[in-house]
């Protein structure tokens, strides 16, 4: 049994590769599946926070690389989510060249045997920690938001990756329908054109998810929530269902007028 | 450059007790924008403040210190341009003057783009120190894009500044890794912060941090604040920075930060209010 091993990256920071990673890796908990998500950001962790464990780490990547803990003591257990749910966290302390690309993929395969999918939170950049954390993966989602800066980065990214011989898909994150409508953002179809990459999901900005990400809660929890409906059906694309794309309504005039934005 | 010539070269640079007297032309600032997360905002910093600056009358030049993800080209619409970059200017491939790009719109600005095909890797600090100091010796104010992260491209573009204006939205994630880059700026840096893409409307309603919750733990001289606005988005894809248009309120936030950077601005640095009801419906600021 080997898990699939996945690296969320983007070139550009910023975009919601943290957010997409934790997210992600909640929505397939919640579906069952074993999961691990691995902090890659050596110096600069945030994904303990976006999940709230904080507080619960004890060891981290840098120690296991170095021997000082075993790989299981250095997991932490989301309780949310039973069994199903732990992160490896990043040192912070450190830097990114405290641990080298083989080390890296080793300490992948051997998570690899733990669960069904490993998930990889990259840094920001193609430098170091960007090799380190694609080292280890078999495919890759590329975050990108539809600005012109972003999709640069993610081409460029997107050729790193394929001299690697990773398949990519593609997740467009925070697009907001009125000001495509309006022309003032580019459309997901411009995004994959540029980028000329398989799409995998399309999530719209929502101001919940700073919120929630402050709070180290994952918006995937919330049930009734518009953006925890998206991260399931991107959860089931990954695992090879076919799941038509949310249309995105730009807000309607009331909406607007409420400060909400509708579905 | 031979360890020893780096050793001199700093120890010239440091000597306390300067022979001749102080040159006539006072050497330019420099200034690097940092925040260590990406996507708060460092590129928009960098050109809005460039172009307030300039537009004050200071000659300004703006380095993209990403090696290999620029972006301060196209924020400022200047990507058609370029014609060299930082390290064909490093390596002897094209003069320093035929690098700099004159900006389109304001007088006074120039832009050196970082290169799109290499690595970071390929940028000798010492050498980019060098060139920093050129700048320095041409230009009132240096200011450097930093990329993201803490690796080798942040290095590079610390090594020349004394001074960095660190750019935080507000957000735990954010407002932890500033900290981080402060601490990793030491104590040589003159360390100033803008609170950026606040939405007053969410601080209100207790889902947002608020500047002072942001500065609760970053504790720096706050230079300014900016909204978080549809309009910036608009203005960095169309390639024309907001503080070209002085008539918006954002505009102007960048003008006073630039004064506060020159001096020239005493007033304390404002907290955006939220839109009004009209505002809102005509599509105007949050």
């Amino acid at each position: 049994m080997s898990a699939r091993r996945i690296v969320v990256t983007s070139g550009k920071g910023g975009v919601g590769k943290t957010t997409t990673t934790a997210n992600l890796g909640a929505a397939l908990a919640l579906r069952g599946k074993r999961v691990v998500l691995v902090d890659a950001d050596i110096g600069l962790r945030n994904l303990d926070l976006v999940l709230g464990l904080e507080k619960r780490i004890v060891f981290d990547l840098v120690e296991v690389v170095e021997g000082r803990c075993q790989l299981r003591q250095a997991l932490i257990k989301d309780k949310r989510f039973g069994e199903l749910l732990s992160i490896l966290p990043a040192a912070q302390t450190r830097d990114k060249t405290a641990v080298t690309e083989n080390q890296f993929a080793t300490v992948i395969d051997e998570l690899a045997e733990l669960c069904d999918y490993v998930i990889i939170d990259c840094p920001a950049g193609i430098e170091h920690g960007f090799r380190n954390a694609v080292a280890g993966a078999r495919e890759a989602i590329v975050v990108t938001t539809p600005e012109v800066s972003a999709i640069r980065d993610a081409d460029r990214v997107i050729g790193k990756l394929n001299e690697r011989g990773l398949p990519i898909r593609l997740i467009v994150n925070r697009i907001r329908p009125d000001m495509v409508r309006s022309g003032d953002m580019l459309s997901v179809e411009d995004v994959c054109e540029i980028l000329s990459a398989e799409l995998l999901g399309i999530v719209p900005d929502d101001e919940d998810v700073i919120d929630t990400t402050n709070r180290g809660e994952p918006i995937a929890l919330k049930a009734d929530s518009r953006l925890a409906a998206i991260y399931e059906k991107i959860a089931r694309r990954l695992e090879g269902e076919i799941v038509p794309f949310t249309v995105l309504g730009a807000p309607t005039f009331l909406s607007r007028l409420l400060g909400r934005k509708a579905g | 450059m031979h360890p020893s010539t780096e050793l001199r070269a700093g120890y010239l640079e440091e000597d306390p007790l300067p022979a001749a007297p102080p040159a006539p032309q006072r050497r330019g600032r420099c200034i690097v924008v940092t925040s260590g997360k990406g996507g708060v905002g460092k590129t928009t910093t960098t050109a809005n403040v460039g172009v307030a600056l300039a537009a004050g009358g200071a000659r300004v030049v703006l380095v993209d210190a990403d090696v290999g993800l620029r972006n301060l080209d196209i924020v400022l619409g200047l990507e058609a341009r370029v014609r060299h970059h930082v390290l064909d200017v490093l390596e002897g491939q094209a003069e320093l003057d035929d690098a700099l790009v004159s900006d389109k719109r304001v007088s006074g600005l120039k832009l050196l783009a970082a290169s799109q095909t290499r690595e970071k890797d390929d940028v000798d600090t010492p050498a980019f120190r060098g060139l920093i100091d050129q700048l320095r010796e041409r230009f009132d104010y240096v200011l450097i894009d930093c990329p993201a992260g803490i690796e080798k491209g942040f290095q590079n573009a610390i090594a020349g500044a004394d001074e960095a204006i660190i750019v935080c939205t507000p957000e735990v994630s954010a407002v932890r890794d500033a900290d981080r880059v402060v601490g990793l700026l030491g104590e040589r840096v003159k360390v100033t912060l803008i609170v950026n893409r606040l939405r007053p409307a969410l601080v209100r309603r207790g889902k947002m941090l608020s500047v002072e919750d942001v500065n609760a733990i970053l504790r720096l001289p706050l230079l300014g604040v900016i909204a978080d606005e549809p309009g910036v988005i608009v203005s960095t894809n169309k390639g024309e920075p907001i503080a070209l248009d002085v008539a918006s309120p954002t505009g102007q936030a960048y003008r006073k930060i630039a004064g506060r950077i020159v001096g020239t601005e005493t007033s304390a640095p404002e907290i955006p209010r939220e839109a009004t009801f009209f505002g809102k419906l005509f599509g105007g600021q949050r």
